[in-house]
């Protein structure tokens, strides 16, 4: 297990290395492609409120096993994968419910919440991947538990959440995922407007859908 | 420390040499995780938006108004842009220039400017004339453009203009129609399409201001140059370069376009050899019946410039960026007219329409004096400042995070972008229609009746 650094002044972003030791020849890469989307919903006294983002980068890295095709046979049970995800919080735009831009001074409020000065981006680590379900057609999701760690606003916390992953052909695949947490684990303070007898609700829905793809033969990590 | 061990130490060494995301994103996979970082100053933080860096490109009187306005612009509103650079081919307008911007590059050559990677937006407020040629090169050097209106002498050049625009779809490209980005014209604009007024029976507009447009020169060429308003072969006239913010302002309040526009011009003060009328009169009839009755003269200044829109229940009059409402006696009841800040004027009493007025009310006389006192050009420069800025901050963001070599995926995605309304190339491009065969009418004499297709750009 890699130590974990002593805090750093200033710029902060959190990055991550996979835990378990993986030989790199066996790892195909898959980088983020354009196209995702990561949405969270949250609870006031007034009315729920969303927020949602398209722009989700990193890569992921599978071994052997990890079904990247479409129909591909998997055997359940834990999987070889590194991940590596992030978020910038720039990104992420307050809407109304159907889907129009709701506040560019939520907007603010929201990133001034989540610490953009200091820690702009939201980032993601993976831990461990069980498969728990192979899809009955060849169009369906595999269905995984994933645990990792998420850093929001310069906080980090283990994270348990089902993950979906379906190989769409073209050596592209689409996963999903979503969880529920709360805004105090991470040590943001709900935001109440003075005067305004509103207050929002601690917990937060995140989803995402995330498209990553192989860009070019798959160069693997450096050899042994 | 095995291979792997190395690359993780050299991999953090390199990250903590910049914490940009396009640094963070090359460092994927190879860097600890770093616990949460103590309290520090914002400013210590390198993950602050990057200035964008803009130019202005001709420095004459206009383009010197636009460098004071940007000037308090970037004291006051917006610490996301900077003045990096000036152009202007007269050595004398550069350095006029230059004592509103001392901290810019100054140059005689605008490719200068658009050879400079840094520098992402440009301002072009050179003659009507000359705004092809540096516009196009700057779309074509990846620049984001504000080109001030009309964007053209001819509809050719102007149509020139929008396709190119139209075609950068990763740039922002705005007109210098300012009008449409005063938030007191913004807030009025549904409030006359809406049926407060009754039925819409006509306009009027006016700009007076006693001036003579012509400038002196020892250098005949440079005369010449510098007096293209009044050279007749390349003027858009008066009302290609004043009438149209508010011949354009009124199609868009009404939410209709020209059908026919009727013109007389003559030279009643400046009798200097010129040939393009110094006070112009104007019929411009619109789709939906109501006609927009305009003058514009440089030979007196009495009343200097507003508009005023009659409907059955009320009129409207707008002057600079305050606007009243004079209401019929029969009209219905709006609701809010008990609270509203009254005016005379000579026997009629106007009640204020201002946008914010609550807020301003609460700040009382100042806050209103306040709200009044910033010009439509002020607006339209943070609107094109800050948008600027937000599309070259996402594509940074998605070059980043994706690479640039899909340009596709980066439109669609600057396409969600959420930006502020300003006038792009299609309302600059019609407007310059407008203006510039309002201006035909004028010169011709004779009455021109507006094709639909000259307003369309294929």
């Amino acid at each position: 297990m890699k130590k974990l650094l002593p805090p750093i002044l200033g710029t902060f972003v959190v990055l991550f290395v996979c835990s378990a030791p993986l030989r790199a020849e066996e790892l195909t890469r898959f980088s983020a492609l354009p196209g995702g989307k990561v949405r969270i919903e949250g609870t006031s006294t007034i009315h729920d409120w969303q927020m949602e983002g398209h722009l989700i980068g990193g890569r992921l890295e599978v071994g052997a096993g990890f079904p990247t095709e479409p129909g591909q046979a998997a055997t359940p049970g834990k999987m070889e994968a590194k991940v590596s995800a992030v978020i910038p919080v720039s990104s992420l735009s307050s809407l109304e419910k159907d889907g129009k831009p709701y506040s560019s001074k939520m907007d603010d409020i929201a990133r001034g919440k989540l610490r953009m000065d200091v820690a702009p981006l939201i980032a993601y680590q993976l831990d461990e991947l069980v498969l728990k379900e192979t899809p009955k057609t060849p169009d369906a999701p595999y269905l995984f538990d994933a645990k990792g760690r998420l850093a929001v606003a310069g906080v980090t916390n283990s994270i348990s959440m089902p993950v979906t992953v379906t190989p769409l052909g073209n050596k592209k695949l689409k996963i999903t995922g979503q969880v529920a947490v709360k805004m105090t684990d991470y040590k943001i303070e709900p935001p109440a407007p003075v005067g305004l007898l509103i207050t929002t609700g601690d917990e937060v829905k995140l989803s995402f859908e995330w498209m990553v793809g192989q860009k070019a033969a798959a160069p693997t990590t450096s050899p042994k | 420390m095995n291979q792997s061990d190395r690359e993780t130490e050299l991999n953090r060494r390199d990250f903590l040499k910049g914490g940009s995301l396009a640094a963070m994103m090359t460092m994927l996979g190879g860097v600890p995780l770093l616990a949460e970082p103590a309290p520090g100053p914002a400013a210590e933080s390198n993950t602050a938006r990057p200035k964008v860096k803009c130019a202005v490109i001709g420095l004459g009187a206009w383009g010197r108004e636009i460098l004071d306005n940007l000037g308090l612009v970037l004291k006051d509103d917006l610490a996301e842009a900077e003045i990096a650079a000036i152009c202007d081919s007269y050595p004398a307008s550069l350095r006029r220039g230059a004592t509103k911007a001392p901290s810019a590059a100054q140059t005689a050559d605008y490719k200068t400017i658009l050879d400079n990677k840094d520098i992402k937006a440009v301002i072009v407020a050179t003659p009507t004339h000359l705004h092809k040629e540096i516009v196009l090169a700057a779309l074509q050097a990846g620049k984001h453009v504000y080109c001030e209106a009309p964007l053209a002498h001819t509809i050719e050049d102007a149509r020139e203009i929008a396709r190119a625009a139209k075609k950068a779809s990763k740039l922002v490209f705005q007109s210098g129609l300012q009008m449409r980005c005063d938030p007191e014209r913004r807030f009025l604009q549904p409030f006359i399409r809406s049926e407060a007024l009754g039925e819409l029976a006509m306009a009027r507009a006016q700009w007076h201001k006693k001036q003579s447009w012509r400038s002196a020169s020892s250098n005949p060429e440079h005369e010449k140059a510098l007096n293209w308003r009044l050279d007749k072969t390349i003027s858009p006239g008066l009302a290609g370069e004043i009438g149209i913010h508010q011949l354009d302002q009124a199609g868009w309040f009404l939410n209709s376009r020209p059908v026919s526009v009727t013109g007389l011009g003559r030279i009643a003060q400046w009798n200097d050899g010129r040939e393009v009328a110094d006070t112009i009169q104007v019929l411009l009839e619109f789709q939906n019946g109501v006609r927009l009755n305009y003058d514009c003269t440089l030979a007196n200044s009495f009343d200097a410039d507003y508009e005023v829109y009659f409907g059955s229940f009320a009129a409207v009059m707008i002057r600079q960026n305050k606007a009243w409402i004079f209401k019929e006696v029969d009209s219905p009841l709006l609701g809010w007219e008990v609270y509203g800040r009254k005016e005379t004027f000579h026997k009629e009493t106007g009640i204020a329409l201002m946008a914010n007025a609550t807020k301003l009310n609460a700040q009382g006389a100042k806050g209103a004096a306040e709200a009044s006192v910033i010009p439509p050009l002020h607006d339209a420069l943070v609107t094109f400042l800050r948008n600027t800025a937000e599309i070259a901050s996402k594509t940074e963001e998605f070059i980043s995070l994706y690479g640039a070599d899909d340009p596709t995926a980066l439109a669609k995605e600057l396409s969600t972008v959420h930006l502020e309304p300003a006038p792009g190339f299609l309302e600059g491009y019609r407007a310059t229609v407008t203006g510039l065969k309002t201006n035909e009418a004028i010169t011709t004499g004779q009455k021109i009746v507006f094709q639909p297709d000259w307003f369309e750009l294929s």
